[in-house]
């Protein structure tokens, strides 16, 4: 158990509860809300074959309905603490967050115990939340951003690989997920073991441990199944267009397979993408692709580096005449950030850049919880945000080349083009 | 800072060229060539951005309280001296396009520019702040400098600091930078008057989807007028929240709202798949509108009229009291919230200061906290007049094929 700390970029981990990780975060000061998030092993990465959607659907409804509190209940739960609760599916884990009033923070943390407990999932929220479902796969179907996404991760990743999918399921796999279908993996999946609960409240550890005992004393203690992980597919390279007429702009996606986040080459890794796309206006795409060539609006980068894995992706949107100029600079850059050290002045900029937006997340708690959050997913040191500045110090620019060889590459990425490429 | 310039200050053939401005004030200046202001903010750890509505344009930067002095810089010479080069305008052009073309591959944004076209006929509120295509793709340079000079100047300039700072210093900071600076902006105010609606008026798109949607737009209130507060509430009571007062860690509408009338209305009996309402607060009356998206083998005819019902009910019936109590805490809550960090401060400070004062937040607050559900129930009987209202429909053609 760490120190009692009111540095919110330190968090401590505080002694398990039957295998739920509990972690405190002070608030950043002079903040007045509060965050709670529940993460638990329930990604979609945990669907069985024929089920997809169960996760998603099930993250859903955990938030529309629980213990007492119907859906018109549970709002008005809500609105009268002025609090809000959120949802986020992942490949990996589903998180709860609550947020509200400070002075509440007690209270909140109890009604989050009751949402991720008890869900109802009453027959008319399930048929409600399997429709919107159904409409946003329909929805996402038709555009050319997401189309493109989700075919670049069926090129990267094997058809049983939890990052193979969206999680949304088709038609046919949401029509089989019954209400006790949906009950029996919130059983399995929501549980105390292999799950993290993180409190950012203006309060000392000791109270934050005896808040969660209590507010989560009926979370099962099960420990569910480990995720299977199978290699990504070979990186063969290729390119895919997707003609979707009648639409404006053209999505275009580059990807491949990356590491995970707690890779030793991560911090090269990062400052690699954050060189070819990731940095806000002073990256290589941002600076070629649209201020130089003006070919877009949006060009950009990600390196999604996850617990198991990960996967990088360069991205524009452009129109559907200027796609194929913009392919080969995407391209172009990335050679260069593979081959080519950084210049040590371009990677000085980057690096502070990155640095100095630490201290910006700590305007509001709800900044700062999401700091701690994924620290405590990795499972990182606590002092991991207040040594990171001085640990991306330490890479040198040779091995900003070697990280992107690595993390971004190493060679054969996938192309896929979305929208009305016929017209171009 | 905050210009109160915004697309109500074009005219069809620069329809954009706020927005436009907009994107040249980052390309360059005799002080800053392209590039060093967004290097200037970031490489202190800052970062910066801007955005641009039908009555304002603002540029915000979020830096750490030592290098206060960086953006001061940067808005003191781009107020007056942005060189807006032919070279650049034409680069910018098709960035420019890009960013409309990304909001046309959503049929919201076709739907929502379709209403406005045909909701106002003289008022510059019928078009998008985006501008349309032709005149993105006709505007001049020579135009686009012309429109700058024009109205960028102190008389429309708000400048507002928030955050941990020396307030003599600063003040003293800002006279010293900002008070040589020519007194220039020309009047903003725009004399063109929308004649009230005389029918119904409707319109309908298609394209590529899967679903059908809709919105229907009243004309509304401006901001500042004695309605608004009766208008927010009704705003809470249909759609769950409003944009001005909605709880939550960002600013914007957050999410779904199961209490509200158009969830239990429309989404509950399964109608929709998910419906709300929005009034946004303007400078001159606006529009008050209501979006639904069709449930699978629900017909937009069906919908339209069960919304119509709906709003013939809260005419009829009026707010619950419960509703009326339920939405004053909502706003009370939303309030104690509302300025933590110096962002969102800055943001809302700007925000009510530039369509009046900063007072203007508090005045609107407490009138929410005083109005009546008869006051509410006679603002929803003007509001929802069926002569006042605009419906746009949208038939979805199909995925397409995806070849």
């Amino acid at each position: 158990m760490g120190a009692e700390s009111n540095d919110p970029l330190r968090i401590q981990y505080l002694p398990s509860l039957d295998g739920l990780t509990v972690v405190r975060q002070a608030p950043p000061p002079g903040a007045g809300s509060f965050s709670a998030t529940y993460v638990g092993p329930a990604g979609w990465g945990f669907d069985e074959p024929g089920a997809e959607g169960t996760a998603r659907l099930t993250c859903q409804l955990v938030t529309i309905a629980a213990g007492p509190y119907d859906r018109v209940e549970l709002a008005r739960r809500l609105d009268r603490a002025g609090a809000t609760l959120n949802r986020q599916c992942a490949p990996e884990s589903s998180e709860i967050t609550i947020w509200g009033p400070a002075d509440e923070w007690e209270r909140l943390l109890d009604l989050l115990g009751v949402v991720v407990q008890r869900p109802r999932f009453d027959p008319e929220d399930v048929r409600h939340a399997r429709r919107q479902m159904v409409e946003r796969q329909l929805r996402e179907s038709t555009q050319p951003a997401h189309r493109a996404e989700r075919e670049l991760l069926r090129r990267i990743f094997p058809a049983d690989h939890p990052y193979h999918g969206t999680g949304l399921g088709t038609g046919r796999s949401l029509a089989r997920l019954s209400r006790d279908r949906l009950a029996r993996f919130h059983q399995d999946h929501y549980t105390k073991g292999s799950g993290l609960l993180v409190v950012t409240a203006p309060a000392k550890g000791e109270a934050v441990r005896r808040a969660a005992r209590r507010a989560f004393r009926d979370l099962a203690r099960t420990e569910p199944r480990k995720l299977r992980i199978r290699a990504p597919r070979p990186a063969t390279g290729g390119r895919r267009l997707i003609d979707l007429p009648g639409r404006s702009q053209v999505e275009v996606r580059l990807g491949g397979p990356s590491i995970p986040r707690v890779d030793p080459r991560f911090p090269a890794a990062f400052l690699a993408n954050e060189v070819l796309g990731g940095r806000p206006l002073l990256s290589r795409l941002f600076q070629r692709v649209r201020e130089h060539g003006g070919l877009a609006y949006h060009a950009s980068s990600d390196l999604e580096a996850m617990r198991y894995g990960g996967y990088w992706v360069a991205q524009a949107g452009t129109g559907a005449d200027r796609w194929k100029k913009v392919v080969p600079m995407i391209e172009a850059e990335l050679r260069r950030v593979r081959e080519s050290s950084v210049p040590p002045r371009e990677l000085d900029l980057v690096r502070e850049s990155a640095i100095g937006e630490i201290p910006l997340s700590l305007e509001t708690t709800a900044e700062a919880h999401e700091l701690a959050v994924d620290a405590a997913y990795h499972g990182l040191p606590e002092d991991h945000w207040r040594s990171w500045p001085s640990a991306l110090r330490a890479v040198r620019p040779s091995e900003v080349r070697e990280a992107a060889r690595t993390a971004l590459g190493p060679t054969g990425s996938i192309t896929v083009i979305a929208g009305p490429v016929g017209q171009g | 800072m905050w210009y109160r310039v915004g697309s109500r200050n074009e005219h069809p053939g620069i329809t954009g060229a706020s927005h436009w401005v907009e994107h040249m004030l980052f390309e360059g200046s005799p002080r800053y060539a392209k590039g060093e202001i967004d290097r200037a903010v970031v490489s202190v750890g800052g970062e910066l951005n801007a955005f641009t509505d039908v009555d304002f344009t603002a540029y915000y930067s979020t830096v750490p309280r030592e290098h206060l002095d960086v953006p001061l810089d940067i808005e003191s010479d781009r107020m007056t001296r942005a060189l807006i080069t032919d070279e650049e305008v034409a680069r910018e052009r098709t960035v420019i396009f890009s960013e409309r073309e990304g909001n046309e591959n959503w049929p919201e944004f076709r739907v929502e520019e379709e209403l406005y076209q045909l909701s106002f006929r003289e008022h510059p509120y019928r078009w998008d702040p985006l501008g349309r295509r032709k005149d993105i793709e006709q505007m001049s340079a020579e135009q686009l400098r012309t429109y700058y000079r024009r109205f960028y100047g102190t008389r429309n300039a708000l400048l507002v600091v928030a955050g941990g700072f020396d307030p003599d210093r600063i003040t003293q900071e800002v006279r010293r930078r900002f008070g040589p600076l020519p007194a220039g902006g020309e009047d903003v105010t725009v004399h063109e008057v929308e004649p009230p609606p005389k029918g119904e008026r409707r319109g309908e798109l298609s394209g590529p989807g899967t679903t059908p949607y809709l919105q229907v737009g009243f004309r509304a209130p401006a901001l500042a007028e004695p309605e608004t507060p009766a208008t927010i509430v009704l705003d809470a009571i249909l759609g769950g929240e409003t944009r001005l007062f909605s709880t939550g860690s960002g600013w914007g509408r957050s999410g779904e709202h199961p209490s509200s009338r158009l969830y239990r209305g429309l989404v509950d009996p399964g109608l929709a798949v998910r419906a709300t309402s929005e009034w946004r607060p303007r400078s001159y009356p606006g529009l008050f509108t209501i979006q639904a998206q069709a449930a699978a083998g629900i017909s937009l005819d069906r919908l339209e009229v069960a919304i119509h019902r709906l709003l013939e009910r809260l005419v009829r019936e009026g707010p619950r009291p419960a509703e009326m109590e339920e939405t004053r805490t909502k706003v009370r809550r939303a309030v104690a919230l509302a300025y933590e960090g110096a962002s969102r401060t800055g943001f809302r400070l700007g925000y009510f200061s530039v369509f009046r004062s900063p007072r203007l937040e508090d005045e609107v607050f407490r009138s929410i906290l005083r109005v009546s559900a008869k006051q509410v129930r006679e603002r929803a009987r003007e509001l929802f007049q069926p002569e006042r209202r605009t419906v746009v429909r949208y038939r979805p053609t199909g995925v397409g094929n995806g070849s």
